[in-house]
């Protein structure tokens, strides 16, 4: 059994193609991938985002506010009560919500703090970062302007308190037709202060956790090492083309054996590629890997498991090594793209999601989101582990009864 | 050395081995003659223990082949009819590989593995991968990997196929060798001269039926013929044969520029010969009488080619 590991990581390793293809490929696609969500919130401006809005203070200003973030091109807003707005973003189906409390406009005309805040789901890191990108751009110019026109009201006030109102607007306008809107003041650092939206997460912790990075890394990491262990299970069935497996079965060599040499040495593969993977994350990515050091090896292990047995399980129920390529490769690409390898499971609609259960790129991912941005501690990772686990013992059993019901008979 | 009784084996409809019954002694090597299909492989697949026979038991020194397996697999050295090796790897890498699978270890694996690939001329290219190799140096070193563990018995399956001459005489000159250290062996071919010019004895089979068996001379002699006509020609009209074919059914091979007669007196038979000839248009470049092959021994048997 170990003989014959051996002799297939030692074939593995005179490959140059198929070292490329498993080692060099994927870490060219992570890289790629990896700057693709990286700049996505600098570039994307197609879609515009749902942003929910709770108005308490239901003052002329906060009027002002939904219909300037309304009118911003990457923004659709809509009204709801915070309790309703609550529920739609823990479910899932919208990103955040934007209160302003009671005082909003007291306190921007003030030059108090401003009474607001926004609460978002954690999980929607990409869109969360085009919203802010918005939110701040356009709440900033009102309560900025706001804030500084009460500023000098009231400062004029206090200065002259026999000035009429209409008086004072227009000393106001004449100042801001000198100045064009203040810069470089003590005060606009203060009105800026006031300015600051608390944000709160209503999903998830605020943790730094690189969403982007780790869905690029997990995703492409656990697609390609699919692809290369079923080359490598497919080289079971290269073996019985090329009469080598014949020559195995005489050889003092348990049947089962051969199966399992086979298995160890794509186990060993698959947890290679998938530690280079990690290592190059680390090394030039900037993943932290030593987030959680232990979770992260059983991790890659238990996702090795599963992945190679997928690979050895496609060899045992296919005929010929064309069927194999032909066939996994149909597989792969399928569950890849319903399991989230491909695109962000969080761009997909619910019932995608509820899908992608029965894809093992999947559970590996979310066991890495676990790991990496959940930063949950490792007893909350086991059950993926385990299902992990489970799914390669599944398509283990199943292998070794088609093997011994297929592959041999078929010598 | 091996004995095997009542061999049967079918694949479905096809009955591939009908009541084959071998005894192979110590040091002998024996030929298995047969056309494509004949069921010489599936003869070696069950000897190897590859394949279950339907029918039938295997002894090898007297030990029950299936109730001793892991004994008697280590007898045996099996020299697969395909090159089965793994052509990404060198022929030291390969050799050491089907070594270890049986338990040789380091210092020894490594002095088996040099001298064999000595004695069949490999060693300047030990460490050049497989697939570079020549078809004829590939033969020899799937030779090698059946010889690693010291079988006591060898069984060759169409060693020669597809191979130039001058190799195949590297290969007859290393099974020789072999024989005359006493190796046992079974060599399966569809070429007559090979089981003329290596075999101690010769078991020709067809259809999954060993019909003849015995030494080149016991053969020759259990036959009914005794001579072969050579005829040489040149432009034959195929339209213009059916007389030859109808009067000699079942004794005759035509070939493109050749004719052979199997004949009991061939000095009797030949002015009929001639006179068809003539009458079929043939134009005679060379007449000869030869003694008798194993061509038309499988003919007389058969009624067929040995060749298709
Ligand atoms: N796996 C198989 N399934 C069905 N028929 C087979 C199989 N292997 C061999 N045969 C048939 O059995 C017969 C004997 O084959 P084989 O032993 O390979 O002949 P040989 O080696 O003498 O050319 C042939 O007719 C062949 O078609
Ligand atoms: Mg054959």
């Amino acid at each position: 059994m170990f003989t014959i590991a051996l002799k297939d990581i030692k074939q593995y390793f005179k490959d140059k193609t198929a070292v490329f293809l498993s080692l060099l490929l994927p870490i060219a696609l992570i890289t790629i991938f990896a700057l693709m969500y990286g700049g996505i919130g600098k570039s994307e401006k197609s879609k515009a985002i749902n942003l929910l809005f709770t108005d308490e203070d239901k003052t002329e200003l906060s009027n002002e506010v939904f219909t300037t973030l309304d009118a911003e091109e990457g923004l659709k807003l809509e009204a709801k009560s915070f309790a309703e707005a609550e529920s739609l973003i823990k479910k899932g189906k919208r990103t955040a919500v934007l209160v302003l409390y009671k005082g909003f406009q007291d306190s921007v005309e003030a030059g108090n703090k401003i009474p607001m805040e926004l609460f978002y789901d954690e999980a929607k890191e990409i869109e969360m970062g085009l919203l802010q990108q918005a939110l701040w751009s356009n709440l900033f110019g009102i309560t900025m302007q706001k804030g500084i026109k009460g500023k000098v009201n009231t400062w004029i006030k206090e200065k002259n308190p026999d000035l009429s109102n209409s008086e004072i607007e227009d000393i106001q306008s004449q100042v801001a037709e000198q100045f064009d809107g203040f810069s470089n003041s003590n005060e606009q650092s203060e009105i800026e202060e006031n300015s600051e939206l608390p944000m709160t997460a209503l999903v998830g912790e605020k943790k730094d956790g690189n969403l982007g990075l780790v869905q690029a890394i997990a995703g492409i990491a656990i697609m390609m090492l699919l692809f290369s262990v079923s080359a490598s299970g497919a080289s079971l069935l290269k073996e019985k083309e090329d009469g080598t497996f014949r020559r195995l079965l005489i050889a003092p060599v348990r049947p089962s054996g051969i199966l399992y040499g086979k298995m160890l040495s794509t186990l060993f593969m698959a947890v290679l590629q998938l530690t280079v993977m990690f290592l190059y994350s680390w090394l030039v990515l900037g993943l932290d890997i030593f987030i959680n050091l232990p979770a992260l090896i059983l991790m890659i292990l238990c996702a090795a498991i599963a992945c190679s047995s997928f690979g050895i399980f496609m060899a045992s129920i296919c005929k010929s090594r064309k069927q194999v390529e032909s066939l996994s490769t149909l597989i792969i690409l399928v569950i890849s793209a319903i399991g989230g390898s491909m695109m962000p499971l969080f761009f997909m609609p619910a019932i995608m999601k509820k899908l992608a259960v029965v894809s093992v790129n999947y559970w590996a991912m979310e066991g890495f989101f676990d790991i990496f941005w959940r930063q949950l501690p490792l007893i909350d990772i086991l059950p993926k582990m385990l299902i992990l686990l489970g799914i390669g013992a599944v398509l283990t059993i199943i292998s070794v009864i088609s093997f011994k019901r297929n592959l041999l008979k078929m010598v | 050395m091996l004995l095997a009784k009542n061999l049967t084996k079918s694949y479905k409809e096809l009955t591939a081995l009908s009541d084959v019954n071998l005894s192979i002694e110590k040091g002998e090597l024996y030929g298995m003659l047969g056309p494509n299909g004949a069921g010489k492989t599936t003869t070696i697949s069950i000897l190897s223990s590859l394949l279950k026979p339907d029918n039938g038991e295997i002894f090898y020194e007297g030990k029950n082949l299936y109730q001793n397996l892991a004994e008697c697999k280590k007898l045996i050295g099996v020299v697969p009819q395909e090159i089965a090796l793994y052509d990404d790897l060198s022929a030291t890498e390969n050799l050491k590989f089907w070594g270890t699978l049986y338990g040789i270890k380091g210092k020894n694996l490594q002095k088996k593995s040099d001298e064999l690939l000595e004695f069949l001329g490999l060693a300047d290219r030990k460490n050049h991968k497989i697939k570079t190799y020549s078809g004829g140096m590939k033969r020899r070193i799937n030779i090698a990997a059946a010889l690693l563990h010291d079988p006591k018995i060898v069984f060759m399956d169409e060693p020669t196929v597809g191979i130039d001459p001058q190799s195949r005489n590297l290969i007859f000159e290393v099974i020789e060798e072999l024989h005359s250290r006493g190796l046992t062996m079974i060599y399966t071919t569809h070429y007559m001269e090979e089981a003329e010019r290596l075999c101690d004895r010769i078991g020709i089979i067809d259809e999954g039926k060993i019909i003849a068996e015995g030494s080149l001379d016991e053969l020759k002699t259990n036959s009914s013929i005794k001579e072969e006509i050579h005829l040489k020609y040149s432009n034959p009209n195929k339209n213009k044969l059916d007389q030859l074919t109808d009067r000699y059914k079942g004794q005759l091979l035509l070939n493109e520029d050749h004719l052979i007669l199997s004949s009991s007196q061939a000095n009797a038979e030949l002015p009929e010969l001639i006179q068809l000839c003539s009458k079929s248009e043939l134009l005679l470049d060379k007449v000869d009488i030869r003694s008798l092959s194993l061509e038309s021994i499988f003919l007389e048997l058969t009624g067929k080619s040995l060749r298709d």
